[in-house]
């Protein structure tokens, strides 16, 4: 620490360099995650908020939604199960909707709508205007991020290829599927959409997509899957990845963010490698006035570690900085769990790649401090 | 009882097929309170003799005690702890840690042996003070004259209190009139303290401040004085 200190103090240019790229890097990394998991969420992100644990699915869907149909006379079924504390039905359809019967796309909203009970245990709460309710059928709550497209409550919006109406009666907030707004509305009337066509509900009785189960206490879903006739119960997790294209997706981000980790380690361990062995001479005499391998490698473990949390923290401000400037609709999400984490995951890359330099110190033989005239 | 002791040391560098033979069965006995020089031509040996005694290096042959302690058989680790606690060294220019102020090149030596205590502060001091460095405590290496930086690395070989001191060529980037104030005071610290020190000089001036001369040639190390 005495030697780390003193060093950086004296070599300021050169630290303030390093920092730099350590800033640079962490802001980086953060700046990519935030962008990643706000991409992330905006693909699922009502069934992120849903409060459930898990989903049953028609059991030949492959845990899909779009392939599913369930009756809804299920919901009894399942409500029976023990174990399972709330059961709400659940489907959803892609629509374009507009204001006009225009066939101009710029006038229309592509949005996910979204079959509920209007007492569903998951329904988000409605921030402004009114709920759901069976007395008005075609009433939809939509996400608020639709006010900035024109849609106000009291609209009638027409959904394209079909002749369906839908009235605005309030606001939810952050919910998105897909990627796309969701527009929340009573099952009754999503089915009347989804299966207009006949026969193509496969004369399935009040038919859904899946069922959404609260249910904490459940240890073993296949139990479910047992007591219910052709269903499979799958984790809410393993339905988030089986929206379509988000494993992909995440894999994607993953892998961008993985390299971008595994290059700074590198280039953290290439720029003190260099500082190091521009001061071979310098140990050399230290060891031969009696310093250990650990009395130096302590000092540049030390400078490693002090230069990276500075950089870190920095970084991390530039993020938040950053966040508040990026465009409203840009997807930034970067809850502070993840920050410390990728923060940790940093540190523990740039200590380690000190490794390097600190290898390089207990190859340096003090004799080299005798007899030279540098 | 000499403080210093090599008996026999001979010394072979392999180079490829060919091995040289830079140290001859040479014998060297330094006691407490003596400055003793090496002199002798360019490659005779004398930074390998000086190399062996200080424990930076491994002869083939022979034994060396230093304090009643024969080191052939430490470790690399030990060695480390032994230099530090039983060798001062002085060696040539630049050898003192650019980002550390004067009073601090000697802390140091305590810092890599565990704490620093207030003892060790004034020690520091008294010891700068007698080198005529009293007001150059706080400087930094490159403010400092050769001749003063010198001193400074004197006065860290003299840090630990260890009762034997080397210094290879430590005038060698000085001019003759600092060279002579450099030498003349590891003369006097090596009395006053009671150290055995040996001294690797090209320059026949500085002998006038030795209890003993020896001269190297070949690897063959003989007494002159
Ligand atoms: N690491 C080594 N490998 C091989 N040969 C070496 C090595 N070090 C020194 N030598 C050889 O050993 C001999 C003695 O070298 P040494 O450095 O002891 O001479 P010196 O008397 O200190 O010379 P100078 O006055 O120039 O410093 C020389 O011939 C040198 O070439
Ligand atoms: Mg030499």
């Amino acid at each position: 620490m005495f030697l780390a200190l003193k060093e950086l103090k004296y070599a300021k240019f050169r630290y303030v360099m390093m920092t730099t790229i350590i800033i640079l890097i962490a802001w980086l990394v953060f700046i990519l995650s935030g962008l990643g998991n706000g991409l992330a969420t905006l693909s699922a992100a009502t069934l992120k908020n849903i409060d459930a644990e898990y989903v049953v699915y028609e059991e030949t869907a492959g845990a899909t939604f779009a392939k599913s149909i369930l009756s809804e006379n299920l919901q009894d079924d399942l409500e029976k199960q023990k174990n399972v504390d709330k059961v709400a039905a659940f489907g959803a359809s892609t629509i374009a909707v507009g204001k006009t019967k225009s066939k101009d796309a710029d006038s229309k909203e592509d949005v996910a709508l979204l079959g509920v009970e209007p007492d569903a245990f998951f329904m988000p709460e409605v921030i402004e205007g009114e709920k759901l309710s069976y007395d008005n059928k075609k009433g939809v709550v939509i996400n608020d991020t639709l006010k900035e497209a024109g849609y106000k409550i009291g609209d009638i919006l027409l959904v394209a290829n079909s002749d369906m109406k839908l009235e605005v009666v309030g606001y939810v907030k952050g919910e998105t599927y897909n990627h796309l707004p969701a527009i929340f509305t009573v099952l009754e009337n999503w089915r009347d959409y989804q299966y207009a066509a006949p026969g193509s509900d496969n004369d399935t009785d009040k038919a859904v997509q899946a069922f959404f189960l609260k249910a904490p206490n459940l240890e073993d879903p296949s139990t479910i899957d047992k007591a219910v006739k052709d269903v499979e119960t799958v984790t809410k997790k393993t339905a988030i990845n089986g929206m379509p294209g988000y494993k992909e997706e995440n894999g994607t981000i993953m892998m961008m963010l993985a390299f971008c980790i595994v290059i700074s380690a590198f280039i953290i361990a290439v720029f003190f490698y260099v500082i190091t062995m521009q001061k071979t001479q310098q140990f050399g005499v230290m060891k031969a006035i009696g310093a250990s391998n650990g009395f130096i490698g302590k000092a540049i473990v030390a400078q490693v570690a002090i230069l990276s949390v500075l950089g870190i923290v920095i970084g991390i401000v530039f993020t938040y900085l950053t966040a508040k400037i990026l465009p409203e609709g840009m997807p930034f999400d970067l809850e502070p769990t993840l920050i410390i984490t990728y923060a940790i995951v940093l540190l523990i890359i740039a200590l380690l790649s000190s490794i390097v330099s600190v290898r390089q110190i207990v190859k340096i033989d003090p004799l080299t401090a005798l007899g030279r005239v540098e | 009882m000499a403080l210093l002791s090599l008996q026999n040391v001979s010394k072979s560098y392999k180079e490829g097929a060919s091995t040289v033979q830079a140290l001859k069965q040479a014998t060297l006995e330094v006691e407490a309170g003596e400055l003793v020089a090496i002199i002798g031509p360019s490659g005779s040996g004398k930074s390998t003799l000086l190399s062996i005694a200080g424990a930076l290096l491994q002869m083939s042959e022979g034994t060396v005690e230093i304090n009643g302690m024969n080191i052939v058989h430490l470790s690399a680790k030990q060695l480390a702890s032994f230099r530090l606690k039983e060798l001062g060294f002085i060696l040539q220019t630049s050898n003192l840690v650019p980002y550390l102020n004067v009073l601090d090149q000697l802390l140091l030596v305590k810092k890599m042996g565990g704490k620093v205590t207030k003892d060790d502060k004034e020690f520091a001091k008294q010891l700068l003070t007698e080198l005529g460095l009293s007001d150059k405590f706080k400087k930094m290496p490159n403010e400092l004259s050769g001749g003063e930086r010198q001193r400074v690395a004197i006065a860290r070989a003299f840090m630990n209190n260890s009762k034997v001191i080397l210094a290879d060529e430590p005038t060698a980037s000085l001019d003759s009139k600092r060279a002579l104030e450099v030498v003349k005071l590891l003369a006097k610290e090596a009395k006053e303290r009671n150290k055995a020190a040996i001294m690797v000089t090209h320059d026949e001036r500085m002998l006038q401040f030795c209890d003993h001369v020896y001269r190297m040639e070949d690897g063959v190390l003989t007494q002159q004085s």
